[in-house]
This record gives C-alpha cells, sequence and structure tokens, in this order.
C-alpha cells in the first residue's frame, strides 16, 4: 500500500531514547506492537490522540515527531 | 508471522467458517431442492452453529493464551473498512436473489422458488459477506491499512 502523506521520525526519537523497544511505546501508548510498525513505515497515520501519547512519551512537541508532506492533487 | 490477536482470529475464523460452509452448504440446497422435511435442516444447521462455536472458543482460547489481545484503532479502522465491503457482498447477493425470486414469474412467487430455498440463499449469501469480510480484513492488514 502506498505511503500516507504523513512523516515521521518515530524510529530516530526511539534510538535517542535509549534504544527504546516497539513494544515499549506500543504499551506505553495503548496500540499493538504491529501499529506502532505501520506507523514507523508510514504507511498508516495515527488518530491526533495516539500522535499526541507519542510525542509526550518523547517529551518533546508533536511537531517534532510527525509532519505532514503536503502533496497537490492532480487535476 | 507477527500477527495481531485480531489477525491470528481472523485467519482462524475464516478457515473454520470455510469449512463449515464447504460442509453445510452441498447438503442443505440438495435437502432444500429436494423438498425434504425443514427437521433435516435443522438437524445440519444445529451442528454446524456448534461445530463453528466448538472451533473457534477452542482456537481463540489458544492465540489468546499466547498473547495479547488487545484492540487498538488500526484494528477498528481495517474492521469498518471489512464491514463496507461485506455489506457490498450481502447487498449485490439479496438483490440477486430478489431478482430471481421476481424472475420466476409466477403468481406467487416465494412458492414457485421454496421457502427452504430462500432461507438457504439468504443464509448463503450472509456466509459469503462474512467470508468476504473476513479475507478483507487479512488484505488490509497484509498492506499494512
Amino acid at each position: 500500500m502506498a505511503k500516507t502523506g504523513v512523516r515521521n521520525s518515530i524510529r530516530k526519537m526511539r534510538f535517542e531514547h535509549g534504544e527504546m523497544t516497539q513494544q515499549a511505546l506500543a504499551e506505553s501508548v495503548g496500540v499493538t506492537r504491529q501499529t506502532i510498525v505501520a506507523i514507523e513505515k508510514e504507511k498508516y497515520s495515527p488518530s491526533l490522540e495516539v500522535a499526541f501519547l507519542i510525542a509526550a512519551e518523547f517529551a518533546v512537541p508533536l511537531e517534532s515527531v510527525f509532519s505532514y508532506e503536503h502533496k497537490k492533487k492532480q487535476r | 508471522m507477527d500477527m495481531t490477536f485480531r489477525e491470528k482470529s481472523s485467519w482462524g475464523s475464516l478457515l473454520a467458517l470455510g469449512a463449515v460452509a464447504y460442509w453445510y452448504f452441498p447438503r442443505a440446497f440438495r435437502i432444500a431442492s429436494n423438498n425434504n422435511e425443514a427437521t433435516d435442516m435443522l438437524g445440519i444447521s444445529i451442528t454446524c452453529i456448534v461445530a463453528l462455536i466448538i472451533i473457534q472458543a477452542i482456537y481463540h482460547g489458544i492465540i489468546a493464551s499466547k498473547g495479547s489481545d488487545r484492540i487498538d484503532e488500526r484494528d477498528i479502522l481495517i474492521d469498518l473498512k471489512a464491514e463496507r465491503i461485506a455489506g457490498y457482498v450481502l447487498g449485490i447477493g439479496l438483490f440477486w436473489l430478489v431478482g430471481h425470486i421476481v424472475a420466476s414469474g409466477s403468481s406467487d412467487m416465494v412458492a414457485e422458488v421454496g421457502t427452504l430455498s430462500i432461507a438457504v440463499w439468504i443464509l448463503f449469501a450472509i456466509t459469503v459477506s462474512e467470508i468476504g469480510k473476513l479475507s478483507a480484513r487479512i488484505v488490509y492488514y497484509q498492506v499494512d491499512a
């Protein structure tokens, strides 16, 4: 499946936070590890709530973890 | 293979439902077309329901004991997408059945087709839509919805 427009630096953040595992991050934000995998691969866009929880886990603002790549619609 | 509880559950349900449907529908259609007693139909229907419940209970017990049975927002999104596909399949199946009854051209359309046959066809449409839903769910998990 095509990547979403939402970009993230979760992988980098995890390694900067003591090599946090995907499982640990998933448990702290209340999702499954497979969902973290899908978010990291940018194949699934998390809800705002989960995005805020992930940013809070790394103690950074939302925009430090997530950004949006605006794609112009072709007419 | 790295699968969530929901994905494993979908695989189990799909295989169980497929196997039971494969056993049930040839018999059910044969009984309906031969105008056999409804009690014959009731017998095989109860057998199938009990078999499905037992298979699913055992399978879900096994996979729940091996890991978390947590369901998150991605599971719910995938469920909704799969439900939409199942709705289309069921709608097409039921429209086809109504069309078939109307096309019989008889003054008593339901009697012409047979109430038992109609019941089996409705159950068949529901089963196909359920199989469609489970298959769609598995595909969405595989492609990372």
